[in-house]
């Protein structure tokens, strides 16, 4: 008996030759415990060095080799290739621009995520103040309390692999739609104790192609190689910005600085 | 792939330096059974839809006169109204199990000092509201009260 072997459909797309993109056929001999990733890297390693696709830690960390396999969103490096038949297709990630074969275009992705201001804002007169909530403690660092951490811990484990975006049928659809993760990062710094920009995301939030434009698919938990769970997260921040708006209407706003009442301290 | 999604999808504001294949959605996209699933979720906005409709009928006979009233309820016993009514409960049925099963996770982990109550008491607080109001309406309509 000889060893297995598999057929791999893979997508070719050369920007300076082809219109569009083809699929090319390569049958390779295969291990038991191989990843999808293992495979692809033989074929660019031991038969096409032309293939182009992107990875790195090979273990589920760094999000860069995230693929479609048999029409489906999935970290190669994770994905068992026991898992699949004797023919295996190999796609970039759907609903993003193809640059090179099984590369596909991240600027837009990466324009979606900064809209929601990723990272801790504090109002300017609370900056550095010695009474600021929550407290500082003498390094000069905020103190947050486990409770406080488990609020947003589970939304903070992205790590950008994009395969929920692959899987939205609303990004699919909705060019603007600001997409899962974005909005779940957003919303995990909505949750931080430490942040004080609620007002500013949830007027984010608010505007059209952003959380209201969910239909609750729930593809993106479904393809989620970490647990994160963004439709919990769209979800939440809807539940948050129609919260933030109503409160909004009855109590004054000092500044866009200022956190709303859900989810705030 | 199945075929293109939207042009514009994920694309840059800037167009890059190297030209681009547009964006397609997957080959199994249609034929997979979840996302079928949410098709049918979603499909049954049509159902409810043709049911308002035919809510608004009903209504339009109880103002036409006593005539056309007793005509429209005898055509309600018509077969096939009953397989329409029989698909709009199956329509309900299906919506309500898969919303009530989403709902827990769409809660804030709190609201001001509020916490939500554990997942299963959301979830046996909303099957015991529907229950509660389906009693209710089939109490009325069953002419028990009022």
């Amino acid at each position: 008996m000889g060893e297995p072997t598999k057929t791999f459909v893979i997508t070719r797309f050369d920007p300076d030759k082809d219109e569009v993109p083809k699929t090319q056929e390569y049958e390779i001999p295969v291990e038991a415990d191989w990843k999808v990733l293992d495979a692809i890297n033989f074929i660019k390693d031991e038969v096409d060095p032309s293939i182009s696709h992107r990875w790195s830690c090979r273990m589920a960390v760094c999000g860069s080799c995230g693929m479609m396999v048999d029409g489906e969103p999935k970290l190669t490096c994770k994905t068992a290739l026991s898992d699949y038949g004797d023919r295996v297709t190999v796609e970039p990630l759907a609903n993003f621009p193809i640059v090179r074969d099984l590369v596909t275009e991240l600027e837009g992705f990466m324009e979606k995520f900064q809209r929601v201001k990723p990272w801790v804002i504090r109002a300017k007169e609370d900056a550095g103040a010695a009474d600021s909530k929550p407290p500082m403690n003498d390094k000069g660092t905020f103190v947050q309390s486990p409770a406080e951490l488990a609020e947003f811990k589970q939304f903070s484990m992205c790590i950008n692999c994009m395969l929920c975006y692959a899987a939205c049928p609303v990004v699919a659809n909705e060019a603007e739609f600001l997409g899962p993760a974005a909005i779940a990062l957003g919303h995990r710094y909505n949750l931080d104790s430490r942040d004080q920009g609620q007002d500013e995301r949830n007027e984010i939030f608010r505007d059209e192609g952003t959380v209201f434009s969910c239909s609750f698919a729930n593809e993106c938990s479904e393809v989620c190689p970490k647990n994160v769970d963004p439709a919990a997260a769209v979800n939440q921040a809807k539940f948050g910005a129609v919260i933030d708006w109503a409160t909004s209407l009855v109590l004054p706003r000092a500044s866009a600085g200022r956190r709303g009442e859900q989810g705030g301290k | 792939m199945a075929g293109p999604a939207h042009p514009d999808a994920m694309a840059p504001s800037k167009p890059g330096k190297t030209r681009t294949a547009p964006p397609q959605m997957p080959a199994s996209w249609w034929s997979h059974p979840r996302i079928r699933t949410y098709l049918a979720f979603d499909a049954t906005g049509i159902v409810y839809l043709l049911l308002g409709l035919v809510a608004l009928r009903v209504v339009w006979a109880l103002g036409a006169g006593p005539e056309v009233w007793d005509a429209t309820i005898a055509s309600l016993s018509n077969p096939l109204y009953i397989l329409f009514h029989v698909i709009g409960l199956v329509s309900v049925l299906f919506v309500g199990v898969r919303f009530f099963g989403f709902f827990p996770k769409a809660q804030p982990p709190r609201i001001g000092p509020a916490k939500p109550p554990p997942q299963p008491v959301i979830l046996a607080g909303l099957y015991a509201a529907w229950l509660g109001v389906t009693l209710l309406f089939a109490a009325i309509l069953g002419g028990w009260i009022f």
